[in-house]
C-alpha cells in the first residue's frame, strides 16, 4: 500500500464521517462542524494529489488555502443564521424548523 | 368630399339620409336639456331630408337606369359586400314616403307630446327611426339593408317602450323586438345561404340573376323562403303577427309612423325590392300568397271584436300588409307597391286622428270616446272618416285604386280561392272600420256608463294639456294640420295611379299598358263592381248594427259568443305562442343550455380546479420540511450521476 492511497483513505474516511454527521445530526452546530469535516477531507485529497502527482507544487496548496478561507466565511454566515434561527425558535434543533412543510 | 360637392344628386341623397342621424347625435349629446332646441333640430333635419327626397324624385323622374353609388365594405375572394346608395324609382318613391310621413308625424308630435318630460329623448329616437328607415330604403345591397333593417327594429323597440315606467310598455317593446328577431334569424340565414351559394348580395344583380335564372333553382327557393321569414317578422304576418297590436303601448304618433311608413312597411318594401328574385321561385311565391291570405283574414276577424281604437287600426294594418303581400306574391309588383304607398298615407291619417281623440279624452275605448262627444271634434272626425273610406276601398279615395289593382292581380290567378279571400278581407275591412266610425259618431245614450273603469288604464300621463286656452289651440293645430294634409293626400293620391305606374315600371308599362286595358276590360269591370259592393255591403252592415237610430250597437258576433271570444283573444295565438315558448324554449332549449352550463362548463372548470388542488396536495407530501431529507435526496442524486459517469 503506497502512501498516496493511505492519505486518500484517511480523506475518504473524514469525508464520510462528515457526510454522516450532516445527515444524521439534528443539532445545527453539529451539522456545521460536520460540514467542516467534509471540507477538510477534500483538503487532504488536494494536498495528497499535489504532493504525489502534480508537477507544479503550488496549485493544490492554493486551492486548499481558498477552501480554508471559504470555510471560515461559511462558518461565520452559518453561525449567524443559527443565531437568527435560535432567536426565532428558542432552539437549534433542525426538526423545529419545519415551517415549509407541505 | 369634392365629388360630393360636385354631384348634386349624391349630395342630396347623402343629406337626406345622414341629417336625421346627426340630429339624433346632437340631441342625445348636447341639447338634451333644451326641449325647444331639440325639437327644432329634429324637425328641421327631417324637413331638409324631405326636401332632398323631393328634389331627387323630381330630378330623376325621367331617369332610365338606376343610379348606384357604392364602395366596398367587405371584400374577399368570392364575396363582395358593398355600402352606398341605390336610386331607382322604387327606392326614391319609398324615400319620399318615409320622409313625408316622418316629417308630418314629428310636426304632429309637437302637439301630442307637448309637456312630456322625455320629449327630447322622443325626438332623438324619432330621428334614429327616420335615419335607419331611409338608409335601409336606398341600400344597394342586401347586407346594408339587413343592418338598417335591424336598426329600424331597435328604434321601434325604443319608441314602443317609450313609457318605460309602464310594465306593459316594456313588455310590448320586448315582444316586438324578440318576435321580429325571430323572423330576422331566417332572413339572415337566407342571406348567408345566398352569399355562400351565389357570392353577391347586390340587389340589382340579384334581381337580374333571378329573372334570368342564373341562380340554381333549389338555392333560390331556399334563400327566398328564408328571406321571406324576415318579412313575416317585420310586417307582422302569420304566425308572428301578435306583436303589432301590443306595440300600441307607445305614443300614438309612434304607432302612426310604425304602421304606415317605417317598421312594418320595411318588410313589404324588402319583398318588393327584390321582387324579380322572389318571382323566380314559384314555391316561395305560393308560400307568400298563402301566408298573406291567412294574415288578411285572421287580422280582419280580430279587428271585429276589439273596442280599443288603436287596436282596430293595428289589426287593419296587419290585414292590409297581408293584402300587399298577397298582391306582390300573385305577381302584381305595381299593385303591391301602390297599395304600400296609399296605405302609408291613410293609415298614418287614421292613427293621427285616433291620437287626437286619445289626447282629448284620455281613453282608447271607442265607446267611451263616442259617449264623451268625440264627433264634436270636427276636423279629426272628418279626417278619420276619409281614412276609413280609403281603408274600405271606396271611390274616390286612395285605397280604392290600390285595392282594385291588387284584386285585379288576384283575379288573374288560376286558383280563385285567393280572390275570394281578398274580397272577404275587403268586406270585413269595411265592416270593422265603419263599426269604429259609427261607435264614435253615433254614440248610444249613456246607458250604465260601461267601460269607464277601463278608461283610466289607458291615460298616457302627458302632463301639459290642461293649461290655458291659447296653448291648447297651438297643440290642437299642430295635430290638425298634418291631418288635413294627409286627408288631402289620401284624396289625391289615387288619381296618380297611371303616372306612378309609368314611373315605377318605365319599360313594361309602355308595352303592357295597351294590352292590359284592351285585354280584360269586361272582367275588370265585373270585379270592380263586386269589390265595391263588398265594401259597401260591409259599411251597410256596420250601419245597420251600429249606426242607425235605435241600433243595439252589438255586432252579429254577439250571437256567437265562442267565436267572438276566439276573435277577441286573437285566435289564441298569443296563448299558442306562450305555450310554445314555455314548452319548447323554456323547457327545451333553456333547460338543455342550463344543464350544459351547470354540468359541462361549470363542471369542467370545477373539475380542472379540483385536479390542480389535488395534485398539489399529493406533491406537497414530498415537501416534508426536513432539511436533512432534502440533503439526502440531493446526495443520492449526485451519487447516482457520478455512478453513471464512472460506469461509462
Amino acid at each position: 500500500m503506497n502512501s498516496l492511497s493511505s492519505y486518500l483513505f484517511v480523506a475518504a474516511a473524514l469525508f464520510s464521517l462528515g457526510l454522516l454527521g450532516v445527515l444524521q445530526r439534528r443539532n445545527l452546530i453539529g451539522m456545521l462542524i460536520s460540514i467542516e469535516l467534509m471540507l477538510n477531507g477534500a483538503n487532504i485529497n488536494f494536498m495528497a494529489f499535489n504532493r504525489f502527482l502534480a508537477p507544479e507544487p503550488a496549485v493544490g496548496q492554493i486551492v486548499t488555502l481558498f477552501v480554508m478561507g471559504i470555510a471560515a466565511a461559511e462558518a461565520a454566515i452559518g453561525l449567524s443564521i443559527i443565531l437568527a434561527l435560535f432567536r426565532q425558535l428558542r432552539s437549534i434543533n433542525i426538526e423545529r424548523a419545519q415551517e415549509l412543510k407541505g | 368630399m369634392m365629388q360630393l360637392l360636385k354631384d348634386p344628386i349624391l349630395l342630396a341623397v347623402a343629406t337626406a339620409t345622414s341629417l336625421p342621424f346627426l340630429a339624433m347625435v346632437v340631441i342625445l349629446i348636447f341639447t338634451r336639456h333644451n326641449v325647444r332646441l331639440s325639437c327644432s333640430i329634429s324637425v328641421g333635419s327631417i324637413s331638409i331630408s324631405l326636401l332632398s327626397a323631393l328634389y331627387l324624385l323630381i330630378t330623376l323622374r325621367h331617369a332610365t337606369a338606376p343610379i348606384e353609388y357604392q364602395t366596398a365594405w367587405l371584400l374577399s375572394q368570392n364575396v363582395f359586400v358593398s355600402f352606398g346608395y341605390l336610386l331607382d324609382p322604387l327606392s326614391m318613391l319609398m324615400l319620399t314616403i318615409v320622409a313625408t310621413i316622418a316629417f308630418l308625424v314629428q310636426v304632429y308630435s309637437l302637439g301630442y307630446m307637448a309637456g312630456d318630460p322625455g320629449i327630447t329623448r322622443y325626438y332623438a329616437f324619432q330621428s334614429l327611426f327616420a335615419w335607419a328607415m331611409m338608409t335601409m330604403v336606398i341600400a344597394p345591397g342586401m347586407m346594408q339593408l339587413y343592418i338598417f333593417w335591424e336598426l329600424v327594429g331597435l328604434a321601434s323597440y325604443l319608441l314602443i317602450g317609450y313609457y318605460y315606467e309602464k310594465t306593459s310598455a316594456q313588455q310590448a317593446g320586448k315582444k316586438a323586438f324578440v318576435m321580429t328577431r325571430l323572423g330576422d334569424i331566417g332572413f339572415f340565414l337566407g342571406l348567408v345561404v345566398l352569399l355562400l351559394g351565389y357570392g353577391n348580395l347586390n340587389i340589382l344583380d340579384m334581381n337580374q340573376a333571378g329573372a334570368a335564372h342564373k341562380i340554381p333553382q333549389y338555392l333560390l327557393t331556399i334563400s327566398a323562403m328564408l328571406i321571406f321569414c324576415g318579412v313575416i317578422g317585420k310586417s307582422a304576418q302569420f304566425p308572428l303577427m301578435t306583436w303589432l297590436p301590443d306595440a300600441m303601448e307607445g305614443p300614438t304618433p309612434v304607432s302612426a309612423l310604425l304602421h304606415s311608413a317605417t317598421m312594418v312597411a320595411a318588410g313589404v318594401y324588402m319583398f318588393s325590392r327584390i321582387f324579380p328574385f322572389f318571382a323566380a321561385s314559384p314555391t316561395a311565391m305560393a308560400m307568400a300568397l298563402a301566408i298573406g291570405t291567412i294574415t288578411t283574414l285572421l287580422a280582419s276577424t280580430m279587428a271585429m271584436a276589439t273596442y280599443d281604437l288603436k287596436q282596430v287600426w293595428a289589426y287593419s294594418t296587419i290585414s292590409q300588409l297581408g293584402f300587399m303581400v298577397m298582391g306582390l306574391a300573385a305577381g302584381g309588383y305595381f299593385a303591391g307597391v301602390f297599395h304600400l304607398t296609399t296605405h302609408a298615407g291613410f293609415k298614418a291619417l287614421l292613427f293621427l286622428c285616433s291620437g287626437v281623440f286619445i289626447h282629448e279624452y284620455h281613453t282608447n275605448d271607442m265607446r267611451v270616446i263616442g259617449q264623451k262627444g268625440g264627433r264634436k271634434l270636427y276636423i279629426p272626425m272628418i279626417c278619420m272618416t276619409v281614412g276609413a273610406l280609403a281603408l274600405a276601398g271606396i271611390f274616390p279615395f286612395a285605397g280604392f285604386f290600390s285595392k282594385e289593382a291588387i284584386l285585379g292581380v288576384l283575379a288573374g290567378q288560376s286558383n280563385k280561392i285567393w280572390l275570394i279571400g281578398g274580397l272577404l278581407g275587403a268586406f270585413l275591412t269595411a265592416y270593422y272600420s265603419f263599426r269604429l266610425i259609427f261607435f264614435v259618431a253615433c254614440p248610444k245614450e249613456m246607458a250604465a256608463g260601461h267601460g269607464h273603469e277601463e278608461a283610466d288604464d289607458h291615460g298616457h300621463g302627458h302632463g301639459g294639456h290642461d293649461s290655458h286656452e291659447g296653448h291648447h289651440s297651438y297643440i290642437f293645430w299642430c295635430m290638425a294640420i298634418p291631418l288635413i294634409i294627409l286627408a288631402g293626400v289620401t284624396l289625391v293620391l289615387g288619381f296618380s295611379q297611371s303616372s306612378l305606374e309609368h314611373f315605377l315600371l318605365p319599360q313594361s308599362a309602355a308595352a303592357h299598358g295597351a294590352a292590359n286595358e284592351g285585354g280584360h276590360g269586361g272582367g275588370h269591370l265585373a270585379l270592380l263592381i263586386t269589390a265595391v259592393s263588398c265594401a259597401i255591403g260591409g259599411i251597410l252592415l256596420a250601419w245597420w248594427e251600429f249606426g242607425r237610430k235605435g241600433a243595439k250597437q252589438e255586432g252579429f258576433l254577439r250571437r256567437f259568443v265562442r267565436v267572438e271570444e276566439l276573435f277577441a283573444r286573437r285566435w289564441y295565438m298569443d296563448d299558442i305562442l306562450r305555450f310554445l315558448l314555455d314548452s319548447v324554449v323554456y323547457c327545451g332549449f333553456t333547460n338543455i343550455f342550463t344543464r350544459n352550463d351547470r354540468r359541462v362548463i361549470d363542471g369542467g372548470l370545477d373539475g380542472f380546479c379540483r385536479f390542480t388542488v389535488g395534485s398539489g396536495r399529493v406533491a406537497s407530501f414530498l415537501q416534508s420540511g426536513m432539511l436533512q431529507y432534502n440533503l439526502m435526496v440531493m446526495i443520492a442524486v449526485v451519487g447516482l450521476i457520478i455512478l453513471v459517469f464512472v460506469s461509462r
